[in-house]
Parts: C-alpha cells; sequence; structure tokens
C-alpha cells in the first residue's frame, strides 16, 4: 500500500521541483491559498506530480495537475492512492 | 521622440569580471581569465581552455525557483538585466507593463539543463524528465524569463542568427524604440561550457584545440589557430533619448548605426566582403564617414583566412584611415561567448569612449596584418565613435557603431 501525501512531502516536493519555498506549517495553516500565490506554475505541478509518480511506483489518475490549492492538490492525489490501493 | 537610441543601463557577467566596473578594470589591463576547463565531463574532450565565470553564484543573484527552473545561460541573462536596471533605474516610471520589452539573442540554448535531462531520459527513463526541460533549453528562455521576472510586457524579442545576432538584437531593440516603445532590455548571455555543448563545439574547425591558455587564442598572428570559446555575456538598457532625458537618466553613450549581412557557414573569404558592407551600412545608418571612426572592437576570430578577411574588410571600408585607426580584440583575455562577444564588445567600447582609453588584446604580441592593434597595454585616445564588428560561424556579420551622447 502506498503512503498518503503529506504537507511535509508537499512541502520538499515544491522546492526540489520548482525551486518554490513553502513551509510544511504554512501549507498546513493555509491549505486553500493558492499555488499560483505561491509562484507555482502549472509545469510545477506537473513536475511534482512526475516526481510523486516514480516515488509511489504507480501512476495518480484523475485530475491532480487541474488543482489549485494545496488542499485539493493533497486530497485529489490521496484519493488516486487509495484507489490504487 | 528624438529617434536617437541611448545607453542607459550596462550589466555584464563575464568571465573577467561581474558588473560593468569589473569588467572595465580587467578589460583595461588587459588581463586574461582563458584556462582550462575544470568542469567534470570535460577530461576526455580535446578541448581544453575557454573563459569560464568562476565567481558566478546562482543562488545570490538570481531567486530559488528561477534556479531551479531555468538554465545557466538564464541565470546569466537574468542577474545581467538586473545589473543593467539598477544602473539605469526604472526605465518607464508611471508607465504601463507593455512600456518596456526584452530581446535577447541566442545561440546555443540552455545545455547544461538539457544535458541534465537528457542523462535521466537516457539513465533512468523518460518518467524522470521534468517539464522545465520543455522551456529551460529553448533560445527564447532567457526573454521570457527576465519578462516575466520584471513584469516588462512590451514586444519581446529573440533574435537566433548566430553569434553576430547580439549586435542584431541592439538593432531589434532600436526599431523597437523607434515604434514607440520606451525602453528595452536587450543583450545575450550564453552558457556553452557544459560537456555537451562543449562535444557539439568539436564539429567548428574553428574551435582551437590548443591546450595552453597562452596559445589558444592568438588572433591576427601567424600562430592563429582559431578561437578559445567563453561563456557569459551582457545586458543593457536602451531607451529614446528623449525617454532617459524625461526621467533625468544618464545616457552613456548612442547606439548610432548597424547593418547585418549573410556570406555562408565557414566561408571566411567571402566574409570580407560581407563585413565591408556591414560596416558601410552601420556608418551610413549612423551617417558617419570612415574617418569618424574612432577604435574598431574586432571580430577576430582567430583563424589566418578570417583574420586576413577582416583586416581587408577594414580596409574596404576605410579606405587610408584603416591603417591608422587603433583596432582592439579585448576577448582575446576571455574568449568567444558566442552572441554574448559582440555584446561584451559593446560594453567595452562603450567604457573605452567613457574612458578616452582603447583596452589591449591579451596574449597577441605580433600581428602579421596591416592594421594598428592595440597590444601589451591600453592605450589613450580621444574616442568619440566606436565600431563594434562580429561574425558568426554560420555565415552572419554585423557592424554597430556607438558613439558618446
Amino acid at each position: 500500500m502506498n503512503s498518503q501525501l503529506t504537507y511535509e512531502e508537499l512541502s520538499g516536493l515544491m522546492r526540489s521541483s520548482a525551486g518554490v519555498r513553502v513551509e510544511q506549517a504554512t501549507l498546513e495553516r493555509d491549505p486553500e491559498t493558492p499555488f499560483a500565490e505561491y509562484g507555482l506554475d502549472s509545469l510545477g505541478l506537473l513536475g511534482i506530480i512526475g516526481e510523486l509518480e516514480n516515488r509511489r511506483g504507480t501512476s495518480i489518475a484523475g485530475d491532480v495537475d487541474g488543482c489549485r490549492t494545496p488542499h485539493a492538490f493533497v486530497d485529489a492525489v490521496n484519493a488516486s492512492l487509495a484507489k490504487g490501493a | 521622440m528624438s529617434g536617437r537610441t541611448v545607453i542607459t543601463g550596462i550589466g555584464v557577467v563575464a568571465p573577467n569580471g561581474i558588473g560593468a566596473d569589473a569588467f572595465w578594470k580587467a578589460t583595461k589591463e588587459g588581463v586574461s581569465v582563458l584556462d582550462t576547463i575544470g568542469r567534470d565531463g570535460f577530461d576526455g574532450l580535446p578541448l581544453r581552455i575557454a573563459g569560464q565565470v568562476r565567481e558566478f553564484d546562482a543562488t545570490a543573484m538570481v531567486e530559488e525557483r528561477y534556479v531551479v527552473q531555468t538554465d545557466r545561460f538564464t541565470h546569466f541573462a537574468m542577474a545581467a538585466a538586473d545589473l543593467a536596471l539598477a544602473q539605469s533605474g526604472p526605465p518607464a516610471p508611471g508607465g504601463s507593463p507593455l512600456d518596456v520589452a526584452v530581446v535577447t539573442a541566442a545561440g546555443s540554448g540552455g545545455g547544461e539543463f538539457g544535458q541534465r535531462e537528457l542523462q535521466k531520459l537516457w539513465g533512468r527513463g523518460s518518467r524522470h524528465v521534468g517539464p522545465y526541460q520543455s522551456i529551460a533549453w529553448f533560445y527564447a528562455a532567457s526573454t521570457g524569463q527576465i519578462s516575466i521576472r520584471g513584469g516588462f510586457k512590451g514586444p519581446c524579442g529573440v533574435v537566433a542568427s548566430d553569434e553576430a545576432g547580439g549586435l542584431d538584437a541592439l538593432a531589434h531593440a532600436r526599431r523597437s524604440l523607434l515604434r514607440g516603445t520606451r525602453a528595452v532590455v536587450v543583450g545575450a548571455a550564453e552558457a556553452p561550457l557544459a560537456p555537451y555543448s562543449g562535444v557539439c563545439q568539436l564539429g567548428y574547425e574553428e574551435l582551437s584545440l590548443v591546450p595552453d591558455a597562452d596559445r589558444a587564442y592568438l588572433p591576427f598572428t601567424t600562430s592563429a589557430r582559431g578561437f578559445a570559446p567563453a561563456e557569459g555575456g551582457a545586458m543593457f538598457v536602451v531607451e529614446d533619448e528623449q525617454n532617459a532625458a524625461d526621467r533625468g537618466a544618464t545616457a552613456r553613450a548612442v547606439v548610432a548605426g548597424h547593418a547585418a549581412t549573410f556570406t555562408g557557414a565557414s566561408r571566411w573569404a567571402e566574409s570580407r566582403e560581407g563585413l565591408a558592407r556591414a560596416i558601410r551600412g552601420a556608418l551610413g545608418d549612423a551617417r558617419l564617414a570612415p574617418s569618424d571612426v574612432d577604435v574598431v572592437f574586432a571580430d577576430a576570430l582567430g583563424t589566418p583566412w578570417a583574420d586576413r578577411a577582416e583586416a581587408l574588410a577594414l580596409r574596404d571600408a576605410l579606405g587610408p584611415h584603416a591603417s591608422r585607426v587603433p583596432v582592439t580584440a579585448p576577448k582575446t583575455g576571455t574568449g568567444r561567448a558566442y552572441c554574448g562577444a559582440p555584446l561584451l564588445d559593446t560594453a567595452a567600447a562603450v567604457l573605452a569612449l567613457e574612458h578616452d582609453t582603447v583596452p589591449p588584446t591579451p596574449h597577441v604580441h605580433e600581428v602579421c596584418h596591416d592594421i594598428d592593434l592595440v597590444t601589451e597595454r591600453s592605450r589613450p585616445a580621444e574616442l568619440r565613435t566606436a565600431l563594434v564588428l562580429s561574425r558568426g560561424l554560420m555565415g552572419s556579420n554585423a557592424a554597430l557603431v556607438v558613439t558618446t551622447p
């Protein structure tokens, strides 16, 4: 079974894949702030999804690349991972 | 609108210095920074000597997101643009984002980023290639990222016309100003010293493979064996003279004339006519006579045929003045940074005009052509008009005239 995506991992991925630095605590405190406000663009989100797929060894289904906020993204990714499991 | 294009900011990221002041000090003193390429992956390559921007720390000059998302050539261009803008001040105060444009020239693109992603592709598989590869390698990347970062939404462009495209970019910017754009951030920076880029250059017969920094790049001498490549470049803020005056910005020089020609890849004998026509065209554009030229920044490719063609082109275009006017090629101390090279020469030309000093041509001692090449040390001279020449390996030729304001 694949482990769920946490805000801690997302914070790390935003930094390593796109160079956008947002603390885990910030994401947890305000998960509705759109990625765009942090300067994370659609290519950045694609890179994060690609890296997650490599880490989990499975494709992530659904409209995850259309998610605009960390909350929506974490929920959509975890829903896909749960289905896959 | 005055119709005169002036330079109000100069940003340099060069092997011999970051920032116009450091660059000019090293250039004026004839310091050479050519040396053995120290990068991983060069051990097995026959290319040994280049000009590297060793002092550059991308993380200190560019935000982390751009460090991750863009290539080294874009890091250079962004840093140079910042330096130029810091000097010029905001070029369109109170204006709209559409008032400022960005134009760059590019010759080699994002080789280092591309190599890293290609290594992932063949080493680990296509799922490991990051999406920023789609834009980071691209010739237009620096223009796009400078535009996004600075909010410059005027008519942006990229000139991909060989090394001489560096001068063509300035001409393109000048045309934008004549159409009403208030200011253009313009220039080029290249980063062709990743191993992948090094291998690509091995196909150029003009590339010097001489492994000794003192002998690798000796244009206009009987020891000419080609050119040493380099990374780096320069960005400028250019604007209409009236715009500069209205906002109280200092005009450092006038971009007075330009012309470009094309004579075919590596056809150096033919470049004589191409270069001569470009010189005549640029002088005509500037409404100046051959005798008005006070200093020439030569292309100085460094192969016997190309050097001969350039010396003869000067004779063809300038007449007897060609043997009197001081000629210099400071790039023998830094290498040729492809599209960045003629812009570094333009920066040096503006600084030379400001200091009434012709910088020397490092490493070169005995000249075998009928030109007055300034060697050994800089030469004081009253300078009002500089001619900058550039040729590309693919056959482009260009000439630019810059004058004191």
